[in-house]
């Protein structure tokens, strides 16, 4: 056993100073240091990374004020009981925490079978910490008990990321159409690897845009269920494309006894319509119009036909200027 | 006609645009054919239909919209009277065959109705499912418009 080992070799390097809870932490730090193995070049930092994770634990209590619960701990250290961890009170000195992070990282890599997983806890708890350590210094204790109740497949990896991407576990799922980035908020207990992170922000960006088209569609809103509503959309643009073939065949069949000259008509309403996309190139055509004019004889007929057409309540095509034309 | 989701535009323009765009089409059917004849009525049909479909896509943004832009290609190819537009580059559609690697995972039944809108919105063959249900509202609203314009032009002209 890795852990047992470590902690026999160091046990005999810590011998001499089993009087720790007499000692301050500063002094205690220097006599680590001195009885380090030679082989542990570096500052007295770096020092404490080689040492295993209940020893880096025990001495992140002593930087509790209460050095009563450090007490205790030191009593009960063995290799396999790493169970103070549940109870504990992480500090809020970010700078000690991150090595323990990184630290107790590194461990899970030495101890394969040993504490798999409650270092893979203790991780999760640091690993988490790290976001609430700089965020929430307060709450750490709360979050712990969060973090240990909601492990679910929380590899190192996937938190690190997290992390790294600024992801937060909400109980509230947010999404963002106009940013470059999508940001997505993970709900409580869902994976977070790269690929259902994609996923769940395509599904909410179609739900998004289904929830417009409900609202285009006349009686879509009462419609419970995606497939129903999809029916509906389908059905519509149908009878949109319907209406549009039965009126231009009416039209078709109205056309040939109206000559209309629209010539005039359109005109005049050049410079006051823009074109959907202001294109200029579609008023070239307009002004290259010929004007024609045939089918003079019918002018008096198609007048009432023009008033009566632009008139009409909903179309505005400038009804006053056409009676001015004619 | 101001739309109420600031994300995702769908604006349409007013009615005039569309009455404005479809007249000028159809007075430019009228050059082509001074002699309605009467025998081919589901010919000039269908060219008043194209002519309503060509005009709507101009109307509403000639080039900013992808369906409106499909639409005029496709007319292009069949005549070139009706519309002057200049030919673009054909989009590339391997990106749909990228996207569907992971295809169990994307919704089934999301993906036939997206199927069948596909066959439905011209244009639609290129897209992923959630641009073409953007396409899809901006189409609707369009076609809503086209349709009130033809109905007034229809009811004016209609003999009383």
């Amino acid at each position: 056993m890795d852990l047992t080992q470590g902690f026999g070799a160091r046990s005999g390097v810590v011998g001499p100073v089993t009087g720790l809870e007499s000692l301050n932490f500063s002094d205690e730090f220097r006599h680590l240091v001195a009885t380090m193995p030679p082989e542990n070049t570096g500052g007295s930092f770096t020092a404490l990374l080689e040492m295993p994770v209940t020893q880096a634990m025990e001495l992140l209590h002593f930087t509790d004020s209460s050095s009563s619960q450090a007490r205790t701990v030191t009593g009960d250290i063995a290799p396999t009981t790493l169970h103070p961890f549940g109870a504990l009170t992480f500090p809020s000195n970010s700078l000690l925490l991150d090595r323990a992070a990184r630290f107790s990282v590194i461990a899970t890599e030495h101890n394969g079978n040993i504490s798999g997983e409650t270092a893979n806890s203790l991780q999760s708890n640091s690993g988490a910490n790290l976001d609430r350590v700089k965020a929430e210094p307060a709450e750490t204790d709360s979050m712990v008990e969060n973090q240990n109740q909601n492990y679910s497949s929380g590899k190192r990896k996937e938190r690190e990321k997290k992390v790294k991407s600024s992801t937060n576990k909400t109980k509230s799922s947010v999404e963002s159409d106009k940013l470059p980035y999508v940001h997505v908020r993970a709900r409580r207990g869902q994976a977070t690897d790269n690929h259902s992170l994609a996923e769940r922000a395509r599904r909410e960006k179609i739900n998004a845009r289904m929830k417009l088209l409900q609202e285009l569609v006349p009686g879509c809103d009462k419609i419970q269920g995606t497939a129903l509503v999809l029916d509906e959309i389908i059905n519509h643009v149908q009878s949109l494309q319907r209406q549009v073939e039965m009126l231009s065949m009416r039209l078709a069949a109205v056309n040939p006894r109206v000559d209309f000259n629209l010539d005039s008509i359109l005109a005049s309403e050049n410079g006051s319509l823009m074109d959907g996309s202001f294109n200029g190139e579609s008023y070239h055509q307009l002004q290259q119009w010929p004007f024609d004019g045939y089918h003079q004889p019918e002018w008096g007929r198609e007048e009432d036909h023009h008033q009566a057409n632009f008139s009409m309540g909903s179309a505005t095509l400038h009804p006053n200027q056409v009676k001015m034309e004619l | 006609m101001a739309s109420a989701d600031k994300l995702i535009n769908t604006d349409v323009p007013e009615k005039d645009v569309f009455a404005f765009h479809f007249l000028q089409s159809l007075s430019n059917l009228r050059k082509q054919n001074p002699f309605d004849t009467p025998d081919q009525k589901n010919y000039r049909v269908r060219k008043i239909k194209k002519a309503a479909y060509v005009s709507m896509a101009r109307a509403a943004g000639g080039s900013s919209r992808l369906w409106s832009r499909a639409l005029l290609r496709r007319a292009d190819k069949d005549d070139n009277k009706i519309v002057r537009f200049s030919r673009r580059k054909r989009k590339v559609t391997w990106k749909i065959s990228s996207k569907r690697r992971r295809s169990n995972q994307r919704a089934p039944v999301v993906e036939e109705a997206a199927e069948r809108l596909r066959n439905l919105v011209p244009g639609g063959g290129g897209m992923e499912t959630s641009k073409l249900m953007e396409e899809t509202a901006h189409y609707i609203k369009c076609l809503s418009m086209q349709v009130k314009v033809m109905q007034c032009l229809v009811d004016g002209l209609s003999p009383k």
